[in-house]
């Protein structure tokens, strides 16, 4: 019986274990329950979304991608930074001011990587090389840095989606819910088609601003987001200016380019295939002109949710001879067609397929999709 | 409380392994009394120390130390009681003053401000102000026991319970340690002490216990236990035989003769009738008298065996 | 009655006995604990080599010259002395202050029972809990020193060999050689807390045994254990519970503004760990035999 009395005192760590696992697991949970909102009609909810207009916002956005692309050591510059930022949990913070000011901070492991521009200057700042690149931006071109990082403004990405809102999908209000701490109203897109490996695409939209806050994609298989991109924290008070201005600090080389060459810095790039992959046709080719330039224009083939791109020899010298890249391609299947043959490269979200004359088809479809679309490409 | 300052009932315990350490013990340890606790090594008699003071649980029975129930009331009972636990304990990389300052700091009933002059005399009493100074490192294991009691006396207590305060002792150091304890004695504390050795019950011992195998197998005072022994009849004399003839004849009994000496259970007779007896019976008598059983006797008629048994 | 319990606590709330000068000195028992914590030749030494962190790296730096071209902090060092301090806690924070927290944590209530002192304390009597109270006040106030240690080291060593001035933030911005000490001090706290979980674990593992060397490794390997489960990226799902998983958070404080919130996940985790461990360890301390 002492022994009895004596273990009862384990109780004590035991229920401290309980409770900080609950509150740990189901605290976030409880803490988001959906907030009683007035009803409102999908349709109603886009026009709000249309006519949002906000002054100024700052906040905290987090994403966390897993769309299942397989990490590639060594692979280029460029696609390291790509497969790095669809990949895993990344936090950044925004701030926006009307018309033409914007400033993003990815807050890397410490370190930072800051795009700003006031409306007369842009600054790309990396403080783990710690070099600050300065563009001078032409008086009439001043959305320039916000559209560099869209994947890190669920305003713009949201709004890319909506535009693409056409009989291919369906759209309902599906409740609502918390986000950054405001009521939001969640709208979601379906896909009418089987052929596209998007389930839904769910957008949360302030229920005051009718500013989306949150964009959620599904996969059509599994239960976890391939894609959460939205804002843990937000004030819709102006920011005040000198946050979008950036001084170079002293110790810090600076690199001076001249606007529109259209040479950004070559990491801001990778980050608009991104939304041009979700996205249909209409924006397409306009946001991926930086990213490959020198790969010719890319191609669309298909409409709405099966739409897939086409690159024209881009890359390709990469993909042959003893890289990680090409014993990828090794093991991957290989398929032909009357199009030619090929392999296929395959993720939770996205399919490519590489032929042997040098053309790539990209597209969030299944790989039968992909070789239909090859099929109908011009060679 | 006039209550005796120690009184277990049914104390037991049973380690993991099944083993009975100690097995039902009931204690009644009287005030102002200085109490050997007497066994061989192994007896149980630690283990009940532990118990009294609350380091180890019971598997059953209760324990009282000075009116209070133990280890429930420990907080406000052990401030009043100084105690030793199986040889000196201490930190080896501090002085012997550093360490019953800390060991004073434990006890939240401890005056602060009079800590270093307590020490002080608690070193004096037990013989190490000169040693105050040293790390413990250094200490013989004799100066280590004397350090170990001085903790004890850091405070005014009413109940010491001492385990095995002379081991490790030189003769010297011995007789100062039993010193001390018939000192603090008449002071009016009671003191608990346990101890292998006869001779320090013998000394000190007002009362006493007697453990083995971890039972309790008698408790009194030292003149009882050792009057339950009748005394014998000692005789020593060349006639031997014609001795224990005549002995027997006046119904002397349990008669045993070993050289010269005869000796045997005189019963209730008066002694000078023997006397009488053996000079008219021409017996050259060259020592003669009753002589009364030691204590180790009596701990052998006890338990049935010799002291210094391990089990 | 429940004569069954070992040091059962409740009493601790009633008056002390009768004697005249009872009084309540409940903090002399932490402040004796301070004492042989930091009066130990091993604290000490732990404490030199902590020390003596960012004067090898500053040394090291200096002789390599200026344009060693490294990332990071460290890279930032022969510009301004003051990053001395944070790289040199950076550094520390993966192996030498988890070792210093595990020395430490190990000895405290296993040492006390090797020694045999455990007895003497909780005779006099200390009480279970108020003992391992002490013990964990020690070990946060250790937690601090050491930190501390770095910071004061590196500030003297950083100024003497570097050149300091306005420091650069990772948001590009720049603050006051006064506020950057700030925030460095800033880091040296919140590392200090970073220690915490990990002091607890080893509290617990130390009132398990009587051997301090085993509580010392015990706690060692599970610090390790947790170090390999953080790196496996295919564990992501349990990553946020584990103890180091958020360690690097402190960097946080020098962005601008500060970010708070990966800073507070750590802490909040810490603190998890800490009551977990500290009732597992009350649970242990409060029940077990001493012999």
């Amino acid at each position: 019986m002492g022994v009895a009395q004596r273990s009862r005192r384990w109780l004590v760590p035991v229920t401290a274990v309980a409770v900080i696992a609950g509150v740990g697991t189901l605290g976030p949970v409880v803490a988001d329950a959906s907030p009683k909102l007035p009803g409102i009609s999908a349709q109603d909810l886009l026009a709000k979304v249309q006519t949002a207009k906000v002054d100024g916002l700052s906040g905290t956005v987090r994403s966390d991608a897993d769309l299942g692309l397989p990490a590639i050591p060594g692979a280029p510059a460029g696609s390291e930074q790509l497969t790095e930022m669809l990949s895993g949990q990344h936090t950044a913070r925004v701030a926006f001011a009307s018309p033409d000011k914007a400033r993003v901070s990815v807050l890397d492991n410490q370190a930072e990587r800051v795009w700003t521009t006031d409306g007369k200057s842009a600054w790309a700042y990396d403080s783990s090389r710690r070099e600050a690149v300065k563009l001078t931006v032409p008086e009439h071109k001043t959305t320039k840095p916000e559209k560099a990082v869209p994947s890190y403004d669920p305003q713009a990405v949201a709004k890319q989606f909506l535009d693409a809102i056409d009989p291919t999908t369906k759209v309902e209000v599906s409740g609502t819910e918390k986000v950054a701490g405001r009521d939001a109203y969640k709208l979601r897109l379906v896909p009418k088609t089987d052929k596209t490996t998007v389930g839904s695409v769910t957008l949360a939209i302030d229920s005051k601003t009718w500013v989306p806050l949150d964009v959620t994609v599904m996969p059509r298989t599994g239960n976890d987001p391939a894609l959460e991109v939205g804002f843990s924290t937000v004030s819709f008070d102006v920011p005040a200016a000198s946050t979008f201005t950036f001084t170079p600090p002293q110790g810090v080389k600076v690199t001076d380019k001249k606007v529109p060459s259209q040479d950004r810095p070559k990491r801001v790039a990778p980050k608009q295939v991104e939304p041009k992959q979700v996205e249909p046709k209409q924006v397409e080719p306009k946001q991926l002109k930086p990213g490959t330039a020198k790969a010719g224009e890319p191609t669309v083939i298909g409409e709405g949710w099966e739409s897939v791109a086409m690159i024209r020899g881009a890359q390709t010298a990469q993909l042959t001879g003893n890289g990680p890249l090409a014993q990828l391609l090794a093991k991957a299947p290989t398929v032909s067609g009357t199009w030619g043959k090929g392999k296929v490269l395959t993720s939770r979200m996205v399919s490519a397929l590489i032929t042997d004359d040098g053309r790539v088809f990209v597209g969030l479809v299944t790989p039968d999709t992909l070789q239909a679309a090859a099929a109908k490409a011009p060679r | 409380m006039t209550s005796a300052p120690i009184v277990t009932h049914g104390l037991t315990k049973r380690f993991h392994g099944g083993q009975v350490a100690v097995d039902a013990v009931d204690l009644e340890v009287p005030a102002g009394s200085v109490f050997g606790f007497l066994g061989p090594n192994g007896s149980g008699k630690t283990t009940t120390i532990r118990m009294l003071l609350g380091l180890i649980a019971p598997t059953s029975g209760e324990v009282e130390l000075l009116g209070e129930p133990m280890p429930k009331a420990h907080l406000r009972v052990l401030p009043r009681v100084g105690a030793l636990v199986e040889g000196p304990a201490f930190y080896p990389f501090w002085t012997g003053q550093a360490n019953l300052l800390r060991f004073d700091a434990a006890d939240r009933t401890a005056d602060p401000k009079t800590r270093k002059a307590r020490a002080g005399e608690a070193l004096e009493r037990v013989g190490l102000s000169n040693a105050a100074g040293k790390k413990v490192r250094a200490y013989s294991l004799g100066m280590r026991q004397r350090l170990a009691i001085a903790v004890g006396l850091m405070q005014r207590r009413e109940l010491l319970v001492l385990d095995e305060p002379t081991n490790g002792l030189d003769p010297q150091g011995t007789r100062e340690v039993r010193h001390l304890i018939q000192e603090l004695a008449r002071d009016g504390t009671t003191v608990f002490t346990s101890t292998h050795l006869l001779a320090e019950v013998e000394q000190v011992c007002t009362h006493a216990a007697v453990m083995s195998r971890g039972k309790l197998l008698r408790q009194s005072t030292v003149e009882d236990l050792r009057a339950e022994l009748r005394p014998r009849l000692v005789v020593r004399t060349p006639d031997a035989g014609t001795a224990a003839e005549t002995l027997q004849g006046l119904g002397v009994t349990d008669l045993k003769t070993s050289g010269e000496t005869v000796e045997g259970d005189p019963g209730e007779l008066p002694i000078e009738k023997f006397a009488a007896a053996l000079v008219a019976a021409d017996v050259r008598i060259h020592g003669f008298g009753l002589e009364r059983p030691s204590l180790e006797d009596a701990f052998v008629a006890l338990t049935g065996e010799g002291f210094d048994v391990a089990e | 009655m429940s004569p069954n319990e070992v040091a059962a606590e409740p009493t601790e709330a009633l008056a002390v006995g009768e004697r005249p000068s009872a009084g309540r000195h409940t903090l002399a028992l932490f402040l004796s604990e301070l004492r042989l914590v930091f009066g130990r030749a091993r604290t000490q030494v732990g404490l030199g080599v902590l020390a003596a962190v960012p004067l090898l790296i500053g040394v090291a730096i200096k002789i390599a010259g200026s344009d060693s071209g490294a990332e990071g902090f460290i890279g930032q060092i022969a510009g301004n002395g003051l990053f001395l301090i944070v790289a040199s806690l950076g550094l520390s924070l993966p192996f030498f202050l988890p070792t210093a927290v595990t020395v430490i944590s190990g000895e405290s209530l296993a040492g006390e029972a090797s020694l045999g002192t455990l007895r003497n304390l909780l005779t006099a009597p200390a009480g279970r809990s108020r003992l391992l109270a002490a013990k964990m006040v020690a070990l946060a106030v250790f937690c601090l020193a050491a930190t501390m240690t770095i910071w004061i080291s590196g500030l003297i060593v950083g100024f003497i060999l570097f050149p300091v001035g306005d420091v650069l933030l990772l948001s590009g911005s720049t603050v006051s050689l006064g506020e950057g000490l700030l925030r460095a001090l800033g880091i040296a706290v919140v590392i200090s807390l970073s220690l915490l979980g990990l002091a607890g674990i080893g509290l617990f593992v130390s009132s398990l045994t009587s051997t301090p060397l085993a509580a010392m490794a015990a706690t060692f390997g599970t610090f390790i254990v947790l170090g390999i489960l953080t790196a496996i990226p295919q564990l992501h799902a349990i990553h946020p519970w584990l103890l180091i998983y958020r360690w690097q958070s402190f960097a946080d404080l020098l962005r601008d503004p500060p970010y708070w919130h990966e800073i507070g996940r750590n802490l909040l985790l810490q603190g998890g760990y800490l009551v977990v461990f500290y009732a597992a360890a009350w649970a242990k301390i409060t029940s077990r035999d001493i012999t």
